[in-house]
């Protein structure tokens, strides 16, 4: 890759994200809505709300890390973006493996949380509890997951994955090859975006949105930047590491909102758990099936 | 620098032209009116398709929605919650109660006209307004947002003293209150705008 | 000869110091007998820490033999443990200089010089004995200085280090099993020729030597079947000496492991008992790694104090350094050591921070405190820094070591530990939370209103330890080189670094760009933040209540109970048996014991030197007389 054009990647990447991620969530407005038998919103109505957020004419905030945390909570997410690699652009990949990724991912979390633990408002509190929690509770299947697939290949890089299973074609996706794997992580991957039944952290009947209560103007709407990028960065976790990648813009695309569609009807059908029946689920379906598949992995190994 | 201000003007109507499309709306549902908002919302009439949700917080709405009468009481809340709201802010005034105070046009305890106390931007007039009603104000408001024109908010922090003075009178002392308005107005710039 | 002026200048900064308290003795003039130990132990602690950056030169040259009843202690330098001499002067200093400000004249610490001195001391000691007979002497003047350490201040802390002396007393008499066992068997106490006699050992009576000196070095390190005695004491020093204590003296048992698995016996006798098929020696120590991390780390979710809190992280850190180093592949090993040091700089630097709050608010009870990041923002910053080192969320040090540990956990094919270490990760980060959300997040109380920030002398050793946190973070291959260098003097692969990260062909990890995009990306979210209207700051009654006026007399926070769900989840394990038995039974026991204990205890000074004279003469006399 020539210097200009990784120039040009750096620039345009999380702005062809950021698009990717409106059509993802204006997708799921519509498509509820016509599970609903609604009409919907517009189909670029997350763009609409972003636009109205960041031009709000006054903004409060509780203080340095309030502001401090949105940045940190964008910033941190437009960090892990560059080292996920896709196709066209992997230049960062080089610098830092799937571990690295996995560690990224949680500065914006804990940005989140300390800008929302200044707000010194309980509801927000509750919030992040119960983000944190969530986050024990499908981060483990998750990684495990990783683990075994990288150890099957002897590798943590993603791009090695990645092209091992498209080297393999069809047969050699993880989703295919490793099925277990594939379905825990599955269900990890719907309580990593917070999708019902683990929509437990903005829960708005129950907590006042949580982390959101005292959120407003710009704030909200760099938080729905963040969303809107994050979205699309955990389906392509996924589709790297199961779904074989992909080898052009095309295929990436289908693969995502094949994805997506799969976890917001998943999303539809179903109520709140609580939190600790949501940590309990990962921990008791989905950690002992990616434990199977690893196990099935070592003595395929050994 | 008249070029500038004509630059600034094109932008602020394109913005408003988007920011039309998405209004959040938190409900002071304290009287009986709120019965009639989930099927403005719900499949039958499908609120959001104007892109008009429902909001739980005053820090993320943009739309106050007030159903029914308001006792004295809670009036105070709802300008503590009106001011914890972040500008460009809409009042609505929801049924005849906070026309003229409606049905209960003379109890003691409820206030009668709310635009003395906030500045509405708008009144559906009905006891009850159905939500055909109401999607047809809605409609109307969000023009007038496209138009850069629902600007009764700006009026809150010009014309303070005439809705404090209001308030105090209302509720016999001086009044609680986290914000202070004239010093915002200074600060966020929103009296110089107007000129 | 630059080595042996690190035993004698902790040893004359301890008489020195001691002949101070005893010309100008604390209960006449606190405020002068505290200016002059302090002066005393800055200029002692130095002097020391630049010994300890020359004396490298010195390494595996500067032998020093003592003669003492005929028989010769043995000191001298190796890679190993210059590295942890080092860090023991580094944070010793640091310790001081916090302490300068941080320690009030008050009188109720008169001889907390002292035995800082006598502590340090007794670790470079260990450190630098090259027999093993030296080893042990040393090994039990250290546990008793640090018996001496923990047991200042109040009625509690006596009690703890009476319990800690316990621990110590049976992990001295099992090192002693130990060294009696290698002696019987080779007839000498240098390493050197224990290690031509094991490499021609059968497995058997390797795997007895290694279980009668590694698990004092375990009970050292409060491993997970032996860490009962941690926490309390810990919790319960002063805390620049919590700091200092979980910083290094606890890894003094990593350094032990590290020494006899690798240099002890030799590689030769290590690879007969890690290649043997039934039991694997170092499957065994990943396996106690593994409960290490993540027994504490969750234990520490449920504390409600902050200092007991981290004190269970003091422990689960241990953990990863064990899993690293006895994973014995190149990047766990480099993992595990690095860890040392990283552990070091955050931990030391969180419960500087705590000290901070504590030395304002006189609590670090956490269902107390809250909101004072408005009053104290350096030590916010502090804790801030030092839990993402924790933690290990890049850009911080801490995540190099851990990188390295998994990708060689996951490639070594320890799919589980792994695992264990990732839980463990996140256990972290949710205890973690709690203790600065608690501390300096939510609601402000109203009596907090007007304290202030610590002064600078607080100050300065916190942003310099963030910077520490931080840059070694940035730029790890500062402390890999070494690291690479004990790995070589060890006879095994070195890691290949790079100065910002691990080299291409072990991963890839380059911490340099990870933190210039991160700077990028806080750049870019700085413009659109930016973009968006101006903000103005709000005081935290302002707040959403449901249109509740909200004043100082409503306490509107969540702090108590703050993982309520994981509570939940874990009840039966925190509250009922068979853990809460087997935990009572053992806590009856250690501290029916301690009590006994404690009544050879009088708490007068004389008192306990002559026990520590006694005990010394005893075991040299036994040994000189067994010549």
């Amino acid at each position: 890759m020539s210097v200009l054009s990784i120039v040009v990647w750096i620039i345009a990447y999380p702005l062809i994200i950021f698009c990717i991620g409106v059509l993802l969530g204006g997708y799921e407005r519509k498509f509820s809505a016509r599970v609903e038998r609604r009409i919907g919103p517009s189909w670029i109505q997350p763009f609409y709300d972003v636009i109205k957020l960041m031009s709000k004419k006054t903004n409060v905030s509780h203080g340095y890390m309030h502001d401090v945390a949105i940045l940190m909570l964008l910033g941190g997410t437009m960090l892990t973006l560059y080292f996920v690699p896709v196709p066209g652009f992997s230049y960062f990949s080089q610098f830092g493996d799937f571990l690295v990724i996995s560690y990224l991912l949680l500065i914006p979390s804990l940005g989140m949380a300390l800008g929302v633990g200044e707000t010194a408002n309980p509801n927000g509190s509750i919030g992040i509890s119960r983000a944190l929690q969530m986050l024990a509770g499908y981060e483990v299947p998750f990684i495990l997951t990783f683990i075994g697939v990288a150890m099957k290949e002897q590798t943590t890089s993603m791009l090695d994955i990645i092209r091992v299973q498209q080297a393999g074609g069809f047969w050699a996706w993880g989703l295919i090859a490793h099925p277990l794997l594939g379905v825990a992580a599955l269900i990890a991957l719907q309580g990593m975006l917070n999708e019902k039944p683990f929509e437990v952290i903005v829960a708005p009947h129950e907590i006042a949105t949580g982390p959101m209560t005292e959120m407003g103007g710009k704030y909200l709407g760099i938080m729905f930047i963040q969303h809107l990028i994050a979205v699309p960065l955990e389906l392509t976790l996924y589709i790297n590491l199961f779904l074989g990648g992909a080898s052009n813009w095309l295929e990436y695309l289908v693969k995502l909102f094949v994805l997506w569609t799969a976890l917001i009807s998943v999303n539809m059908v179903f109520g709140r758990f609580r939190v600790d029946s949501a940590v309990k689920f990962m921990w008791k379906i989905s950690l002992p099936l990616a434990a199977l598949g690893v196990i099935g992995i070592m003595l395929n190994i050994a | 620098m008249a070029k500038e201000l004509t630059q600034k003007a094109a932008w602020d109507r394109v913005l408003a032209k988007l920011k039309k499309n998405s209004l959040w709306m938190l409900h002071y549902c304290t009287g009986c009116g709120a019965i009639e908002l989930p099927p403005t919302m719900t499949a039958r009439y499908d609120m959001e398709r104007f892109g008009i949700m429902p909001m739980v917080t005053p820090r993320q709405a943009d739309i106050l929605l007030i159903t029914g009468y308001l006792s004295v009481k809670t009036l105070k809340r709802v300008i503590l919650v009106y001011e914890q709201m972040q500008a460009p802010k809409y009042v609505v005034g929801f049924g005849s109660c906070t026309i003229n105070g409606g049905m209960y046009w003379d109890s003691y305890s409820t206030i009668k006209s709310l635009d003395q106390y906030l500045p509405v931007e708008m009144y559906l007039a009905g006891c009850m307004p159905r939500p055909e009603a109401i999607i047809k104000g809605f409609s109307w408001l969000i023009d007038r947002v496209g138009k850069g024109e629902a600007n009764s908010w700006r009026d809150y922090y010009e014309n303070y003293e005439f809705y404090r003075k209001n308030q105090e009178e209302l509720f016999g002392g001086p009044i609680q209150s986290y914000q202070d308005i004239p010093a915002d107005a200074q600060k966020f710039g929103i009296l110089e705008a107007r000129q | 000869m630059l080595t042996s002026m690190l035993l004698i200048l902790p040893l004359a900064g301890f008489l020195t110091s001691l002949a101070a308290a005893w010309i100008v003795p604390a209960s006449s003039k606190a405020r002068a007998s505290g200016a002059v130990q302090k002066i005393i132990a800055g200029i002692g602690f130095a002097a020391l820490f630049v010994f300890a950056f020359l004396a490298k030169s010195e390494i595996g040259t500067g032998y020093l033999g003592i003669p003492l009843f005929g028989l010769w202690l043995n000191f001298g330098l190796t890679q190993l443990s210059w590295y942890f001499v080092a860090m023991v002067a580094g944070i010793s200093l640091v310790t001081v200089l916090f302490s300068l400000q941080g320690l009030r004249d008050d009188g109720r610490y008169p001889f907390y010089y002292i035995w800082l001195f006598s502590k340090t001391f007794g670790m470079l000691g260990v450190l630098l004995s090259a027999d093993m007979l030296t080893f042990f002497i040393m090994w039990e003047v250290m546990s008793w200085c640090t018996y001496f350490l923990l047991q200042q201040g109040h009625e509690k802390a006596k009690r703890a280090g009476a319990g800690y002396l316990v621990y110590a007393v049976t992990a001295g008499m099992i090192l002693l099993a130990g060294l009696l066992y290698v002696y019987f068997n080779v007839g000498s106490f240098d390493f050197r020729t224990i290690q031509k006699a094991f490499s021609g050992f059968g497995a058997g009576r390797i795997i007895v030597a290694m279980l009668l000196v590694l698990v004092p070095m375990l009970i050292e390190a409060a491993a997970y079947p032996v860490h009962w005695w941690l926490p309390s004491a810990y919790a319960n020093a002063e805390t620049g000496i919590s700091a200092y204590l979980a910083a290094i003296s606890t890894r003094i048992g990593i350094y032990g492991m590290t020494m006899f698995l690798f240099a002890g016996f030799g590689l030769t006798a290590l690879n007969l008992v890690t290649a043997n098929k039934y039991v694997s020696a170092n499957e065994v120590l990943m396996i106690i790694g593994a409960f290490t991390m993540v027994v504490p780390t969750f234990t520490a979710l449920f504390q409600h104090d902050a200092k007991e809190l981290m004190t269970w992280h003091s422990i689960g850190q241990g953990g990863y350094m064990i899993v690293g180093i006895a994973s014995s592949t190149t990047l766990g090993i480099a993992g595990g050591l690095f860890h040392v040091f990283n552990h070091m700089t955050y931990v030391s630097l969180i419960l500087f921070s705590i000290a901070a709050v504590e030395y304002r608010t006189g609590t670090t009870n956490l269902n107390k405190l809250g909101g004072l990041i408005k009053k104290q923002p350096v030590a916010y910053l502090g804790l801030l820094f030092g839990i993402i080192g924790l933690a290990g969320i890049p850009p911080m040090n801490g995540f190099v070591s851990k990188w390295l540990i998994y990708r060689a956990l996951i490639l070594s094919g320890h799919p589980f530990i792994a695992l264990a270490a990732f839980i463990a990760t996140l256990g972290t980060i949710l205890s973690v939370y709690k203790l600065i959300h608690n501390m300096f997040l939510g609601q402000l109380p109203e009596r907090y209103n007007d304290i202030k920030e610590v002064g600078w002398g607080m100050r300065l050793p916190i942003i310099f330890m963030m910077a520490v946190v931080w840059l070694t973070g940035a730029f790890p291959g500062t402390v890999l080189a070494v690291v690479a260098d004990i790995q070589q003097s060890l006879g095994l692969e070195r890691v290949a670094y790079s100065v910002h990260g691990v080299a291409a062909e072990m991963g890839q990890l380059n911490m340099l760009v990870i933190n210039i995009v991160f700077i990028g990306g806080l750049f870019v979210s700085w413009l659109i933040y930016l973009a968006g209207g101006k903000r103005k700051h709000i005081g935290q009654y302002d707040n959403y209540a449901a249109g509740h006026f909200l004043d100082k007399s409503i306490p509107y926070n969540y702090n108590y109970n703050f993982y309520a769900g994981m509570e939940h989840i874990f009840e039966r394990l925190l509250h009922k048996p068979p853990v809460k038995r087997a935990e009572q039974a053992l806590a009856t026991f250690v501290s029916g014991t301690s009590e006994y204990v404690c009544r050879i205890f009088t708490g007068n000074i004389t008192t306990y030197s002559a026990y520590v004279v006694a005990a010394v003469v005893v075991i040299l006399l036994v040994l000189g007389g067994g010549r």
